[in-house]
């Protein structure tokens, strides 16, 4: 048995699927995005998308439909996954809750028990008049579902399709009956036909019309409405209409370039339609139509025209006044905007806004550039034109512009001093104990001054610009009022008998005081300060907050206050200063910061203790009641909650050791650390030189800085526009390695680049020469006029700029599938070393290639060594000092000799293909095509591999990792994941050379990497959950996620919570959880094991109070051996404990 | 017609080559068919089952359901079980008097299906316990025994045009099905199909339920009624490939003629030519197996092994396949073997004197 926690720490990003409609209500126009397992809901707004809901589905998204049943006025959703789960979704309006709710109105497995799942994937139409959902899920069968009004069971019925390899399906409009057309293709090409369904003998009854050979790589139908009818067919180089009589085509050079996937219909006529294709250009299609002698509509001519360049779309979908959604698998989502006029570069496509995808990720590695202590993933990512690196890091990022040093800081606030018209802040000032200092910033330059009217022989509390064109200084003996205009002070407020004053809490209009137990109320006026009420509480303020909590206020009704002694939190009404609420916090740490805030709509109070942690509560304003309540750590020192604003939205800074910036996403606060060391004190700073900045009191110096836009992963994109397939890091020469490729196309004076980008943009490019012993393989000599050809390149990338310095282009046949960065025997130099194929398109796998040995020294790469095998190199690892590679079927051991050249050490065969390696100690792990995990081991003494142990499971690999010296990991390619154990405990030698699959579960999403190391930081104090070791993994559909190992009993008890939570939280489209994390694959469906679905756990957090005692109850909790009930407060922080390792 | 247009696959669409397909798999493009291919056309064998001193002919063979051992039937009616791991004999059992030609393991591994050739009773059902063959039922007049498939609680029995099912736990007859127009192929050999609900027997389809007989598919052979298609649509009989539900004719696969059909579960199929009783020493027989995809019927490969091929079993997620691999005619086979394949592996490059040259320290 294996214990293992799976974890999302990056959701998917790539697009499978988009729809646009009426969906939260009958005016709303939303549109609906579909990423893998999940749906995001947006409203359309004049401003922009604006997200509504996040919905997670048990399944990853095969098909995604809008459809508004007869005489309704809103659309529903129909989602079919890829488990052949059906469900069909309304959105409603919760009142009462004030959030949009999805009801799965029906649902349905439509699956089959025997059945081949066709190979041109997953088909699912619906008819336009909605009366019957179509499938083609299974080879030769087509299942109809009858959309029948109130049934809440989906139930599918298979017709016998005799047309084979079926390309696409749609449903024609203005039929009588729902009428199908396909695209199928036999030995004599491809064909399009048309089948009328009855509903009542639940059989295909005619053929209406059909077309023999449409054009051979016929790939699309799009259905046209009335009065038009008929449909459009795409092919590779041609467009046609037909309707049955009518065949118009068009055969636009434009578009032969790439394939068409995806359009989108403009208008209702059916007129317009927006074409994208796998070059990332987008076309618009017009019908031309007439009306003919009898009165009847006709399409006349068929006419393409470039609108632009996009992303590579996957799906289109066309939102409102001339803006499209573009959903990309390849590159970034998309908002555009069509214009009717083109741009100086003939475009007539403007990018609005750009939605992050991390996918495919073809490759990572995990580094500490900063040294840190917090690994950063370095990604991979995207195809083609959209190929890019991404930098990925946990927290937000703080961008230093300017640094001061100055130690010491208590406390820290912006101001605009003499230039009231400006919306710019010109001065900092500085508290000390015992004096203040006054910073101005004239332009970049930041100058010590004075200002009359203020006190500087004292530590100011509070210090701010407030209503009539004044400035106030709370300093621990009194509060003053200052004319900016003048610099003199117009009113002093001092507590009576001269008592000092303790905390403050300010806003424009609002200044309270503590002193003591007391506490003022005074009234910021024009020139003077009115204190307008008292009260005495029964212990000493600790802390205060009077900050407005609505959009736009000035003034608040409340104040919130921190108590001593009792610990607690209590809430006054303004002006009386009435006690309206109170909540004991328990325990003996004093509250040190208190802050009111409103996240997403909803007010919060947050109270932060001297020990780090943090307890926060929702606030109803006019009553003060406190509800929700919840507890996190964000440090181990006393924290100080500041509020900031970015992009127009509230957040919170926490200032402590661990500097926490909190905010909300979904509803939900977020916290999110940062990448500084440490900050005691902090301010908003909006100057003319550091516009929209923060300024950060560390404990030697203020830092000016920016902050990255708030979220919980943060990533940088370094745009390359080819594909990155391989990365290495080479921390000598401060540099990444990554392979990539480019497309060039043949054209009269040879191999030309399609396109510039990253390969071909450097200054300093060499090339690998044909060398005669590897001459090219007969046949694939002559390229042909207009054939693209692959072009692969090693580029040598700077660690902090991203720029390339050194690209080497290799052979024009030669693949580069693998690259490694490593020191070699007694050689000092650290090398790049690449794994490479020489490709004959012809024949079923590589004959021949190299290994490659590079340095990378001066600014310049230079090829020290190379090395020719048999066959593809598809994996490099080094090994003791050696190179490890695994070529074809091979995995074979190189000495560095001491005369830089690749010797043959040893060899294991026992593959298909050995397609991954990876070490630890003297044992290899390899992933095969096929054949599953494999366990070498190297014996020094023989200088030979041994084979340990081996899973005989027929597993497709697409990922292997080690986790340690008995458990092995692996990915394949049906989502799959599973964990295979070494039993050298076994009694019997065959019982030793197995590798079992102790652990499985489905994923959902295809990993094509595995990488040791951790997105957390380290250095953070102790936690709770014991969890060992750390594989990051990166996925097809743009995921990061992670596993780790666990211990049993906290195993068992993961395992309990999980079960609870599959029943208090009910499932969109009523998929159980069991059936969506089982092992799946065409040959078996194995039940979860051994994996703690952590998406799941973390979910308890999003639970009300009450659902979460309903989970709660009866858990058994292991307390210093001690079995005892778990309360909601323990498993919130364990949860929460959970939460942070990624 | 259309133009054909201009293929460009080598950066768009999937190379034959596998090293030009391995990014666009991860990239998610859909790279199976071609990936079944490449492993389907490589078979390396991995053990060779014989004993030594005894002069066998191994007949029929089957894998167990945990694919550990192999059962493999002797023409003088032994059953000998091999392991494969270490390809030593762990028990035999004496069936039959006479020549095995058939032999089933069932999927929970506690039972075993035999057929030979002439003395009574021809078929029998045995449990398996503690490498003991204990005869559970006999089918005295069955020439050929099958399991069910979907739920393994029937055996259904031919002979000649003639199918009966029994109940696996009573031994009782449940039915009898006799074609009201027969066929009588040569080697007619009854078969459920993959859902239980069908069977076929002698060219003619029978509702299991009703006993009623569905259709009568053409007969365009001699030798045989043929085989379920896995996807529970099709029929294969011969060369002819049979619609299910609309009974037409989908297709013929001139290289299924005479052939011997095994269905893998990794979605190919093995064919293979039927030893004929009829032909004279002399006959040079065909001596390889092929692999066709069990989507479209397109030819994978074809394996020659040189020797007669007396049976071929695929084990349970098909890795592994089985030959009965018989050198010599059929009065006078000189060597019998039974050769277990491992599927999508190539020769070591180490058999090939022209490769790897400058190798050493190899393991194997």
């Amino acid at each position: 048995m294996a214990h293992n926690y799976i974890v999302t720490a990056q959701k998917p990003t790539a697009v499978n699927a988009c729809v646009t409609g009426n969906f939260t209500s009958e005016t709303d126009l939303n549109l609906i995005v579909a990423k893998n397992s999940r749906l995001e809901i947006f409203l359309v707004t004049p401003e922009g998308l604006k997200p509504i809901k996040e919905v997670g589905i048990y399944g990853k998204t095969a098909v995604l439909k809008l459809f508004r049943p007869a005489d309704e006025k809103k659309d529903l959703i129909f989602i079919l996954t890829q488990a052949y789960q059906a469900m069909i979704l309304e959105c409603k309006y919760n009142k009462e809750r004030d959030d949009f709710e999805i009801i799965t109105k029906a649902h349905g497995n439509v699956s089959d028990k025997v059945g081949k799942p066709a190979e041109t994937g997953i088909l699912a139409v619906i008819d336009p008049k909605a009366r019957v959902i179509g499938m083609r899920l299974y080879e030769g069968l087509f299942k109809i579902i009858p959309l029948e009004k109130d049934s809440s069971e989906l139930k599918a019925y298979s017709l016998r399709m005799e047309d084979v390899n079926v390309q696409d399906v749609e449903f024609l409009y203005g039929c009588n009956s729902p009428t199908l057309i396909v695209i199928h293709q036999d030995l004599n090409g491809r064909h399009i036909k048309t089948h009328e369904i009855s509903l009542r003998e639940k059989e295909f009854v005619k053929v209406s019309w059909k077309q023999d050979n449409v054009e051979t790589e016929a790939t699309m139908l799009i259905p046209v409405p009335t009065p038009l009818g008929g449909a459009i067919v795409i092919g590779q180089e041609s467009i046609v209409y037909h309707d049955g009589s009518t065949y118009v085509a068009t055969a636009p050079p434009i578009i032969k370039q790439s394939t068409i996937t995806c359009y989108a219909r403009v208008d209702t006529k059916g007129r317009r339609y927006l074409l994208g294709n796998m070059s990332g250009n987008l076309f618009m299609l017009f019908l031309e139509a007439e009306t003919n002698a009898q009165g009847n509509l006709y399409v006349k001519d068929l006419k393409v025209e470039l609108l632009g360049e996009i992303s590579i779309p996957e799906c289109i979908t066309y939102l409102d006044n001339g803006v499209l959604f573009i959903g990309s698998r390849h590159g970034d989502s998309q908002l555009v905007k069509l214009n009717t006029v083109a741009d100086e570069n003939g475009a007539y496509v403007v990018p609005m806004e750009t939605f992050t995808n991390l996918g495919p990720i073809l490759d990572m590695c995990v580094v500490d550039l900063e040294r840190q202590g917090q690994g950063q993933i370095i990604t991979c990512s995207g195809s083609f034109k959209d190929g890019t690196l991404r930098i990925i890091r946990n927290g937000i990022g703080i961008q230093e512009h300017a640094c001061i040093d100055l130690p010491g800081i208590k406390g820290m606030w912006a101001l605009q001093v003499g230039i009231e018209d400006s919306s710019y802040d010109n001065t900092l000032v500085l508290s000390f104990v015992g004096h203040t200092r006054i910073l101005t910033l004239t332009g970049e330059e930041v100058e010590e001054t004075e200002i009359d009217g203020f006190l500087s022989d004292q530590q100011t509390f509070y210090c701010a610009n407030v209503f009539f064109g004044q400035i106030i200084q709370v300093t621990p003996t009194s509060a003053r009022l200052i004319k900016c205009d003048n610099k003199s002070m117009v009113s002093e407020w001092s507590p009576p008998q001269s008592r000092r004053i303790g905390v403050v809490a300010c806003n424009q209009e609002q200044l309270v005081c503590a002193s003591g137990c007391d506490i003022f109320y005074i009234e910021i006026q024009d020139g003077k300060l009115v204190e307008t009420s008292t009260i005495q509480l029964e212990y000493e303020i600790a802390c205060l907050d009077v900050s407005p909590l609505d959009d736009g206020a000035t003034k608040s009704d409340i104040v919130a206050v921190g108590l001593w002694t009792d610990i607690s939190v209590c809430l006054l009404k303004l002006p009386t200063l009435e006690r309206i609420f109170t909540e004991k916090l328990g325990g003996e740490i004093i509250p040190r910061s208190i802050l009111v805030a409103k996240f997403e709509g909803i007010n919060y109070l947050l109270c932060a203790l001297g020990d780090g942690s943090m307890f926060y509560f929702v606030l109803d304003k006019d009553s003060g009641k406190l509800t929700d309540q919840k507890k996190v750590t964000l440090g181990t020192q006393p924290t100080i909650l500041k509020t900031f604003s970015s992009l127009s939205t509230t957040n919170v800074f926490a200032c402590s050791d661990r500097p926490t910036v909190i905010y909300s996403s979904n509803h939900k606060l977020v916290f999110s650390n940062v990448n500084l060391k440490e900050v005691n004190h902090m301010c908003s700073l909006n100057a003319e030189a550091y516009p929209d900045s923060l300024a950060l009191a560390t404990k030697n110096s203020v830092i000016l800085g920016t902050i990255d836009e708030i979220q919980k992963l943060h990533i940088r994109t370094v745009t390359l526009g080819e594909s990155p397939r391989r990365i290495a890091y080479q921390e000598t020469s401060s540099t990444f390695g990554v392979i990539t490729v480019r497309t060039d196309i043949q054209d009269s004076s040879g191999l030309k680049p399609l396109r510039s980008s990253a390969s071909t943009l450097t200054n300093n490019i060499t090339t690998s020469s044909n060398l005669p012993s590897l001459s090219r393989p007969a046949g694939v000599v002559s390229v042909e006029y207009g054939q693209e050809m692959e072009i692969h390149n090693l580029l040598i990338v700077d660690q902090n700029t991203f720029e390339v310095l050194h690209a080497h282009q290799f052979m024009q046949t030669e693949y580069a599938l693998s690259l490694m960065s490593a020191k070699l025997g007694e050689d000092p130099n650290t090398y790049y070393i690449v794994g490479t194929a020489i490709v004959n398109p012809e024949e079923p796998d590589p004959k021949a290639g190299r290994i490659i040995v590079f340095h990378f020294s001066d600014g310049k790469l230079h090829q020290i060594a190379e090395k020719e095998i048999k066959g593809a190199c598809y994996s490099l690892v080094e090994f003791n000092g050696k190179v490890l590679a695994s070529i074809n079927t091979t995995v074979r051991l190189f000495e560095w000799t001491s005369d830089k050249d690749l010797r043959l050490e040893c060899s294991h065969f026992n593959n298909v293909l050995a397609l991954f390696l990876k070490t630890k100690g003297d044992f290899i792990l390899v992933g095969d095509l096929m054949r599953s995990i494999t366990l070498l081991q190297y014996k020094q003494m023989e200088g030979s591999f041994e084979e340990i142990a081996r899973d005989y499971e027929p597993n497709w690999m697409t990922a292997i990792e080690i986790l340690d010296d008995d458990n092995f990991l692996g990915a394949e390619n049906g989502s799959n994941l599973f964990v295979g154990q070494k039993d050298s405990a076994a009694t019997t030698d065959e019982e030793r050379q197995q590798m079992p699959e102790v652990a499985q579960f489905h994923l959902g999403d295809m990993i094509n990497v595995f990488r040791h190391g951790s997105l957390a930081m380290q250095n953070v104090g102790e936690r709770t959950t014991p969890t060992q070791g750390c594989v990051l993994y990166g996925t097809v559909s743009g995921a990061i996620g992670l596993v780790t190992q666990i211990p049993p009993d906290f195993y068992d008890f993961l395992r309990h919570l999980e079960e609870r939570l599959t029943h208090t939280i009910k499932s969109v489209g009523k998929i159980d959880h069991a059936t969506w994390r089982s092992f799946r694959t065409d040959q078996k469906v194995e039940p979860c094991e051994g994996f703690i679905d952590g998406d799941l756990v973390e979910s308890f957090l999003d639970l009300s109070r009450e659902k979460m005692r309903e989970c709660a109850s009866g858990l058994q909790i292991d307390n210093n051996g001690q079995k005892q009930e778990a309360t909601v407060d323990d498993i919130i922080k364990i949860v929460e404990d959970l939460t942070r390792i990624h | 017609k259309c133009p054909d247009p201009r293929p460009n696959r080598n950066v768009t669409g999937m190379g034959v080559n596998f090293a030009t397909r391995f990014f666009k798999r991860h990239q998610g493009f859909n790279s199976v068919k071609l990936d079944r291919r490449f492993v389907h056309s490589n078979f390396h064998v991995a053990r060779i089952l014989k004993i030594p001193d005894l002069d066998l002919c191994f007949t029929t063979c089957d894998f167990t359901s945990d694919a550990s051992s192999l059962m493999i039937g002797t023409h003088s009616g032994e059953v000998r079980v091999f392991h494969i791991n270490d390809s030593t004999e762990d028990f035999n059992a004496s069936c039959s008097d006479s020549y095995i030609n058939n032999i089933k393991c069932s999927q929970n591994g506690r039972m075993v299906l035999t057929s030979s050739t002439w003395h009574t009773p021809l078929s029998v059902l045995w449990s398996v316990e503690n490498k003991q063959f204990i005869s559970k039922t006999n089918f005295d007049d069955e020439e050929y025994v099958e399991f069910s498939k979907l739920i393994q609680d029937k055996v259904l029995g031919t002979k000649g045009e003639k199918a009966t099912i029994y109940d696996i736990n009573t031994g009782q007859v449940i039915r009898t099905l006799t074609p009201t127009i027969f066929n009588q192929y040569n080697k007619n050999r009854a078969t459920f199909c993959p859902t239980d609900e069908l069977i076929l027997s002698d060219g003619v389809l029978w509702d299991f339920r009703s006993s009623q007989q569905i259709h009568k598919f053409d007969k365009l052979n001699n030798t045989l009624s043929g085989v379920f298609h896995p996807n529970g649509l099709e029929v294969v009989s011969n060369t002819e490939v049979w619609d299910l539900r609309t009974f037409h004719l989908l297709r013929t696969i001139p290289a299924l003629d005479q052939c011997q059909v095994r269905f893998s579960p990794q979605n190919v199929l093995y064919a293979f030519s039927i030893q004929s009783e009829t032909l004279d020493d002399e006959h040079v027989y065909e001596s390889s197996f092929k692999v066709l995809d069990s989507y479209d019927y397109s030819s994978i490969s074809t394996t020659d092994v040189r020797k007669s091929i007396y049976d071929l079993a695929v084990n349970s997620n098909g890795c592994q396949i089985a030959l009965c691999e018989n050198q010599g005619g059929y009065e006078s086979v000189s060597e019998s073997v039974v050769r277990v394949y491992t599927v999508g592996r190539k020769r070591d490059p180490e058999d090939d004197p022209d490769e790897d040259d400058e190798e050493m320290g190899s393991d194997e």
